[in-house]
C-alpha cells in the first residue's frame, strides 16, 4: 500500500509535469520520424534503384584518348569523364597546356593486332598537380577490365563452333528477406521498440538522486513506510510511465505499416524487460550523491545492457538457425516475426530477466537502508563489494 | 515515552554519538542544546528511524526503533533544521502526499489539512507552489506536514533557524501551544528559545551530556539569583579577600576597573552597594540566563 501511495504520487508528478510532457510527445516525433526515415530506405533497398550518398562525378574530369581500334574508349563512363579522341600530338599539347587532366594512347591497328595473345600496350600520361588525377586513373583501371574481359569472351567464342544452343531456362527463386534486409528491418523494428526503456533513466535518477540533492530524502525516510517502499514504489511508477510510451510506441510503428506479429507478447515482453533495467538504474541512483555521478553511471549501465540485448539478437539473426538466447529483444524478434518458439525460447530470457530483477532490486534497497550511502561518509566501491559478498551481511540483512 | 540508553553513534571513524542516556517524560518538551556537532541531529535522527544505532536502544512510546521502525516512526511528527520540500508541490497537495503516507484515512484526510492550513495561518495559499514561499512560510508549511497524523511526539530540529525576529515569534508562540498535550523534543541553538519553550534542558557536547535539568535549576548551577557588574572609580581600593568571606558572595572576578559578583539572594544588593560606598562608579544587575550556563558548560570545556 506504502509503495503504491509513493508509485501514485510520482506519476500524478510526473505527468503533471510540462516539461516531461513536452519530452514525451517530442519522443514520439522523433520516432515518427525515424519509422519514416526508415521504410523510405528500406523501400530504397528493395526498390533495387540503390542508395547513393555519394556526390554527382558528373564529367568531373577530362581525358583525350587515341584510340583507333576503339578498345576502351567505349568502356569509359561519359558520366563521369569528358572524353575526347583526339591525334596524339594534339592530345599532349593540351595536357602540357593544362586543358585536360589526362591523355590515353593505345595501339593503332597498324602497330598491333588485337587477335594475337598478348598484352595491349596502354599508355595513360596524366597531370600530377591535377587532384582530379585519381578519378582518372580509377575509370581508366574499370575500363581496361571490362575491356579484358570482352576481349577473353571473343576469343572464347571464336575457338567454340558455331551451333545452335538453346540458353538454360534459369528460374530465380527467393524466399523471405535477404540476409542484409533481415537484419536491418528486424534489428530496426526491435530497437524501435527497445528504445523508450532507455529514454526513461533520468526519471529513476531525479527520483532517488533527487531526494538526495533536494534533502527531502530525509522527510520521507522518516515516514512509516520501509526503504525498500520507497526504492519499489518509484520504480513502478517509471515501470509505468515506459509501459505507456512502449504502448503509443507501438501503436505508432504498426499505423506506419510495421509488420508485428503478437503484438501483445510483444509488448509484454519489452515491458518486462523494463524491470531490471529500472532495478540496475535504481543501484546506480542509490549509491551515486549526485546527478553527475549517476550520469555516468548510467552511460557504462546502459552501454551493457544494450550488449547484452542487441548482441544476441544479432548473432541469431546472422546464424539463421536455431538459437536460444537469453537477449529478450531476441525473443521479441522471434515473436514479431512469428517464427516457432521452443520452451527454452521463453524460460532462458525470462529467467534471466528475473534474476537480474531480483538482484538488481536487492542491491540498490540494500544501498538505500545504509546510513553511510545516504547520509555519507560514502564508503568506497570495492569496500562496498567487499561488504556485498560477506555472508554474514547477507544473513544478517534477512535477520532484520 | 522516549528512554535513550547507551547509545552510541559512528560516522565512518567520527564517534557522533557516545553513550547517551536520556529519558524523555509524556507531555514535556526537553531542548538540546549544544554547539554544533555535538551530536544533537543524529539523536533526533535515530529517535525519528532515519538513522540506525551502533550500539545502545532506543524505545519510543514502548517501540523499539530498530525492531518496530514503522511503528515508531507512526508516533512521530518530525521537522528537520532546513523545511526541505518538494518544491513542484501546491501546499495542499504536500499535505495531503505526506498525510496518505503516514496513513490518515482519507475521509478526515480533508478536514486535517484544511484545520491545519488555518493553525499555521496558510489557509490563503493553500493551492500556492512551495517555490513561491519565503523560508518562514515553508517553515508554517514544514509545521503542518510534521502535524499531519496528529503525532504523538513532535521532534524539531532547529525550528526557528534563519527565520525574521517576526516569523520565529510566531513559530515559538505555535510550539508553545502544543505542550503539555503532545511530547516534543527540540534541538536550538538560540538559548532564550530553550529558556521560554523547555520544561527541561539537556547540554549536548561531543555525543555526551553535559548537564540536564530544567532551565532554572541549570541557571542557578552556574550562579547565584543575580549577578552585580560593578564599575569602580579607584580598583586599587578594592580588597578582594573581603568578599571572599561574605557569604552572600558566591562568586567575584575584577578585571581592571569592572568588578562581577554573583549574589544568592536579590536583596543583598544593597548590602554590596553600602559596602562598596563612594568607590561604586556605576552599577548593573543581570539575571543569569542559559546561554551563560552553556557558556560555562561547552566553550570553558572546549577552551
Amino acid at each position: 500500500m506504502s509503495s503504491w501511495t509513493i508509485t501514485k504520487w510520482e506519476l500524478k508528478n510526473t505527468l503533471h509535469n510540462r516539461k516531461f510532457i513536452l519530452i514525451f510527445f517530442l519522443q514520439l516525433v522523433v520516432l515518427l520520424m525515424m519509422v519514416l526515415f526508415f521504410s523510405s530506405f528500406m523501400e530504397g533497398i528493395e526498390s533495387e534503384e540503390g542508395i547513393s550518398l555519394t556526390p554527382s562525378l558528373n564529367q568531373f574530369a577530362s581525358l583525350d584518348i587515341y584510340d583507333p581500334q576503339n578498345i576502351l574508349i567505349n568502356q569509359l563512363n561519359p558520366e563521369i569523364l569528358e572524353i575526347n579522341s583526339n591525334k596524339i600530338d594534339i592530345a599532349l599539347n593540351r595536357l602540357e597546356g593544362g586543358d585536360v587532366t589526362g591523355v590515353l594512347i593505345l595501339p593503332s591497328s597498324d602497330d598491333f593486332n588485337l587477335e594475337e595473345i598478348k598484352p595491349v600496350p596502354v599508355n595513360l600520361y596524366i597531370d600530377y598537380e591535377d587532384p582530379k588525377r585519381s578519378v582518372i586513373k580509377d575509370e581508366v583501371s574499370t575500363a581496361q577490365n571490362k575491356a579484358s574481359s570482352l576481349i577473353s569472351e571473343r576469343w572464347i567464342n571464336d575457338l567454340t563452333p558455331q551451333q545452335e544452343v538453346s540458353q538454360p531456362q534459369i528460374q530465380e527463386e527467393t524466399q523471405g528477406e535477404a540476409l542484409p534486409l533481415q537484419l536491418i528491418n528486424k534489428v530496426m523494428t526491435a530497437v524501435l521498440l527497445f528504445l523508450p526503456l532507455f529514454l526513461f533513466g533520468n526519471l529513476i535518477v531525479d527520483s532517488i538522486v533527487g531526494e538526495k540533492e533536494r534533502k527531502t530524502g530525509e522527510i520521507l525516510i522518516a515516514m512509516p513506510l520501509s526503504r525498500s517502499n520507497i526504492i519499489l514504489g518509484k520504480s513502478m511508477a517509471v515501470i509505468i510511465t515506459m509501459a505507456l510510451q512502449v504502448a503509443l510506441w507501438m501503436v505508432l510503428m504498426i499505423l506506419a505499416g510495421y509488420s508485428i506479429e503478437n503484438p501483445g507478447l510483444v509488448y509484454l515482453i519489452v515491458v518486462t524487460t523494463a524491470l531490471p533495467i529500472v532495478g540496475l538504474t535504481s543501484i546506480i541512483a542509490a549509491f551515486s550523491k549526485n546527478y553527475k555521478e549517476a550520469g555516468i553511471g548510467i552511460t557504462f549501465a546502459y552501454v551493457a545492457i544494450i550488449g547484452f540485448l542487441i548482441v544476441p539478437a544479432l548473432a541469431y539473426i546472422s546464424q539463421q538457425g536455431r538459437y536460444v538466447s537469453a537477449s529478450t529483444m531476441t525473443l521479441a524478434i522471434k515473436v514479431f516475426s512469428g517464427e516457432p518458439l521452443s520452451p527454452g525460447d521463453i524460460i532462458v530470457p525470462f529467467t534471466s530477466l528475473l534474476l537480474i530483477s531480483l538482484i538488481s532490486y536487492y542491491i540498490s534497497i540494500w544501498l538505500f537502508k545504509r546510513d553511510d550511502i545516504v547520509f555519507g561518509p560514502r564508503p568506497g566501491i570495492l569496500r562496498l563489494l567487499f561488504e556485498f559478498a560477506t555472508l554474514n551481511k547477507v544473513v544478517n540483512y534477512f535477520k532484520k | 515515552m522516549i528512554k535513550i540508553s547507551s547509545l552510541t553513534k559512528y560516522f565512518g571513524k567520527i564517534q557522533a554519538l557516545d553513550n547517551l542516556n536520556l529519558e524523555i517524560k509524556k507531555g514535556e518538551l526537553l531542548g538540546l542544546i549544544g554547539p554544533n556537532g555535538a551530536g544533537k541531529t543524529t539523536a533526533i535522527r535515530i529517535i525519528s528511524c532515519i538513522l540506525q544505532p551502533d550500539q545502545g536502544q532506543v524505545m519510543v512510546g514502548g517501540y523499539d526503533v530498530q525492531e518496530n521502525p514503522l511503528e515508531v516512526k507512526s508516533m512521530i511528527g518530525y521537522l528537520p533544521e532546513e523545511p526541505n520540500l518538494y518544491e513542484r508541490f501546491r501546499a495542499y497537495d504536500l499535505l495531503k502526499y505526506f498525510g496518505e503516507l503516514y496513513g490518515v484515512p482519507s475521509g478526515e484526510l480533508e478536514s486535517r489539512i484544511e484545520e491545519l492550513l488555518e493553525l499555521v495561518g496558510m489557509k490563503a495559499r493553500a493551492q500556492h507552489r512551495i517555490n513561491t514561499f519565503s523560508k518562514g512560510l515553508r517553515q508554517r508549511i514544514g509545521i503542518a506536514r510534521a502535524l499531519i497524523h496528529d503525532p504523538d511526539i513532535i521532534i524539531f530540529d532547529e525550528p526557528t533557524m534563519g527565520l525574521d525576529p517576526a516569523t520565529s515569534l510566531v513559530i515559538r508562540d505555535f510550539i508553545e501551544s502544543l505542550k503539555g498535550d503532545k511530547t516534543i523534543l527540540m534541538c536550538t541553538h538560540y538559548m532564550d528559545e530553550a529558556d521560554a519553550l523547555c520544561d527541561r534542558v539537556t547540554i549536548l557536547n561531543q555525543g555526551q551530556i553535559l548537564d540536564m535539568g530544567s532551565p532554572q535549576e541549570l541557571k542557578s548551577k552556574i550562579h547565584g539569583d543575580i549577578i552585580l557588574n560593578v564599575s569602580l572609580n579607584d580598583p586599587s581600593q578594592v580588597n578582594l579577600a573581603d568578599f571572599e568571606n561574605m557569604e552572600m558572595v558566591e562568586k567575584f572576578t575584577l578585571k581592571e576597573d569592572k568588578l562581577m559578583l554573583s549574589l544568592q539572594i536579590r536583596r543583598d544588593i544593597s548590602r554590596i552597594i553600602e559596602f562598596l560606598g563612594p568607590n561604586l562608579k556605576a552599577v548593573q544587575t543581570k539575571e543569569p540566563t542559559l546561554e551563560d550556563v552553556f557558556i560555562q558548560n561547552v566553550a570553558n570545556l572546549n577552551k
